[in-house]
């Protein structure tokens, strides 16, 4: 490949967010040491950018004429009688959009390879359930089959999620739910509940749900751990707990890294084992503040994984409608008590996510 | 089933990766009111559509910021920058009825806001024109397969396949080659 080409190779890769850490910084150095190649490089990648920026402008522009040839014209030859949208017309119409926004949303990631859930060095953690446990669960639920509601079909993914109230507020990773038919929950007790999307934030890969059940509560009392709004620092001491398994599994390890993947400041690098499965569970430090919730695992080492800051999870409930009446929880009751008395506390509210598509 | 409950930031995402179910709500939601107050100051019917598409092309580039999407009201912002888009266009076609000028942009206190993201975008057109000039001169094939990539997400496979190349690498060398030439042709009209 000529030298020329190969500028436009990394250019592009650069744009499109597909190289890897070290070639972004084998990047970098070469920019400051060379001065050429730097103003080319610069070049190169500005181009590329106005390129597609370009294109995605004109886009835009043709879909906007058609919507407003399709939405606004027509209801404007009948001369301004706006007919207002009752309200329990809203209700059907903004759940269709939210399903198409979901499902385009869910393309958009598969389809475009700048996404970093893409890159060789990420792999998120939902867990692909296969048929010999799904039987064991199905032993499960047959002894219980009174109080259990019946999930539809066989659980197509698997991931952990926590409370942030004891009604039945709960946060996974967004890639969990992506694409769901519907969603379980699968409590402590191994008792399924339907649950449905609240919010979610693709980039962060941040879900809140809520479990449907009138009168549900994940434990006796008010949720025990407290959300850190601000991000804990290099080396501090942190565990996890999540569903790897049909069982629960506990973790332990450090912050490894005060930003996480790409440099990416609304995640930490940590040095915690994680596997499959344990997408979405909370992170924890030694006074059972909840740091982050686990996304993905980075393949340098054994141990490299990634969690979203929990000040990226209040930026997201913030956001939320005030009438949803999400309170957060205010008292922090794991500070005092050793470790395992923490966990057995934290068990309640710490349940098993599966993931229903066709 | 899900029932999700849409905030103003979660449509924006969608809207900023060109979700049309997104694009349209947006688009129909704030239609009305600004077009009330478009016409009330002297718009025609086509002037209309005009300002308020490019308010939503506005949008749709500040909504790529992340801090944007999380502060924004969509319909503050809308209507700002759709005052301000008629406010110029309308000096310039001295449509512009005396009254205006003392009270547009200036709601609540918001003298003028968001003056600099119409500058953006005025500027960001006169840039993306140049590089459809650019573009024109580059001649054939290469216009076309450039266009075929950036501008309607072709895969090199694709591209092989239309233009009759060999192979995806054929292309993809040959897109290098042309995208070297427009960069040529680009900068050299920017440094004229």
């Amino acid at each position: 490949m000529s030298a020329d080409n190969q500028v436009w190779d990394l250019a592009e890769g650069y744009i499109n967010n597909t190289l890897t850490v070290a070639e972004r910084e084998a990047i970098q150095h070469r920019m400051a040491a060379d001065a050429a190649f730097a103003a080319s490089f610069q070049e190169c990648a500005d181009l590329i950018s106005s390129l597609k920026g370009n294109g995605r402008q004109q886009k835009l522009r043709a879909m906007l004429k058609d919507i407003h040839k399709t939405e606004i014209a027509p209801t404007a030859k009948k001369k301004a009688t706006t007919i207002p949208l009752r309200t329990h017309y809203w209700r059907t119409a903004s759940i269709a959009a939210g399903i198409a926004l979901i499902t385009s949303m869910a393309t958009y990631l598969s389809v475009h390879p700048s996404d970093k859930k893409a890159s060789s060095q990420y792999s998120v953690l939902r867990r692909e359930i296969e048929t010999i446990k799904r039987s064991q669960n199905q032993l499960i639920q047959n002894i219980n089959q009174q109080k259990a509601a019946k999930p539809p079909a066989v659980a197509r993914y698997s991931g952990t999620g926590f409370a942030i109230t004891n009604d039945g507020y709960f946060v996974t990773s967004y890639h969990v739910t992506d694409g769901a038919d519907s969603v379980y929950i699968q409590d402590h007790e191994g008792e399924y509940y339907r649950a449905y999307v609240v919010a979610f934030e693709p980039k962060n890969d941040l879900a809140i749900l809520k479990v449907e059940a009138d009168g549900f509560k994940f434990g006796k009392g008010e949720v025990p751990y407290t959300f850190a709004a601000g991000k804990a620092g290099l080396g501090s001491k942190v565990y996890t707990l999540g569903y790897p398994e049909d069982e629960i599994v506990y973790n332990e390890g450090y912050i490894s890294a005060k930003n996480g993947f790409e440099a990416d400041s609304n995640q930490y690098r940590l040095e915690l084992p994680a596997d499959p499965g344990q997408s979405g569970a909370p992170v924890l430090d030694a006074k059972g503040n909840v740091l982050g919730i686990v996304t993905a695992k980075g393949s340098q080492s054994e141990g490299n994984t990634y969690a979203v800051s929990s000040k990226a999870l209040l930026q997201l409930i913030h956001s939320l409608p005030k009438e949803m009446n999400l309170r957060l929880p205010h008292n922090n009751k794991l500070g005092s008590l050793d470790r395992e008395q923490q966990i057995k506390k934290l068990e309640y509210f710490t349940c098993s996510v599966k993931v229903y598509k066709k | 089933m899900y029932t999700s409950t849409h905030t103003e930031q979660q449509l924006l995402a969608a809207f900023a990766v060109g979700d049309r179910y997104a694009a349209t709500k947006i688009y129909n939601q704030y239609y009305n009111v600004i077009n009330a107050w478009l016409i009330k100051n002297g718009a025609s019917e086509d002037d209309v559509a005009d300002v308020y598409q490019e308010a939503v092309v506005i949008l749709y580039e500040k909504a790529q910021q992340e801090e944007f999407r999380l502060t924004c009201s969509i319909s503050t912002y809308l209507f700002a920058i759709s005052k301000h888009l008629w406010y110029k266009k309308a000096s310039k076609q001295q449509k512009m009825p005396g009254s205006l000028s003392d009270h547009a942009g200036t709601e609540e206190g918001e003298d003028w806001a968001y003056e600099d993201d119409v500058n953006v975008q005025v500027e960001r057109e006169a840039h993306y024109d140049q590089l459809n000039v650019a573009l024109e001169q580059l001649g054939e094939p290469c216009s076309s397969l450039i266009k075929a990539f950036y501008h309607n997400d072709k895969s090199m496979q694709e591209i092989a396949a239309d233009f009759g190349y060999t192979n995806p690498d054929n292309a993809k060398t040959q897109k290098y080659k042309c995208l070297t030439r427009l960069r040529k042709i680009f900068y050299g009209m920017q440094a004229k």
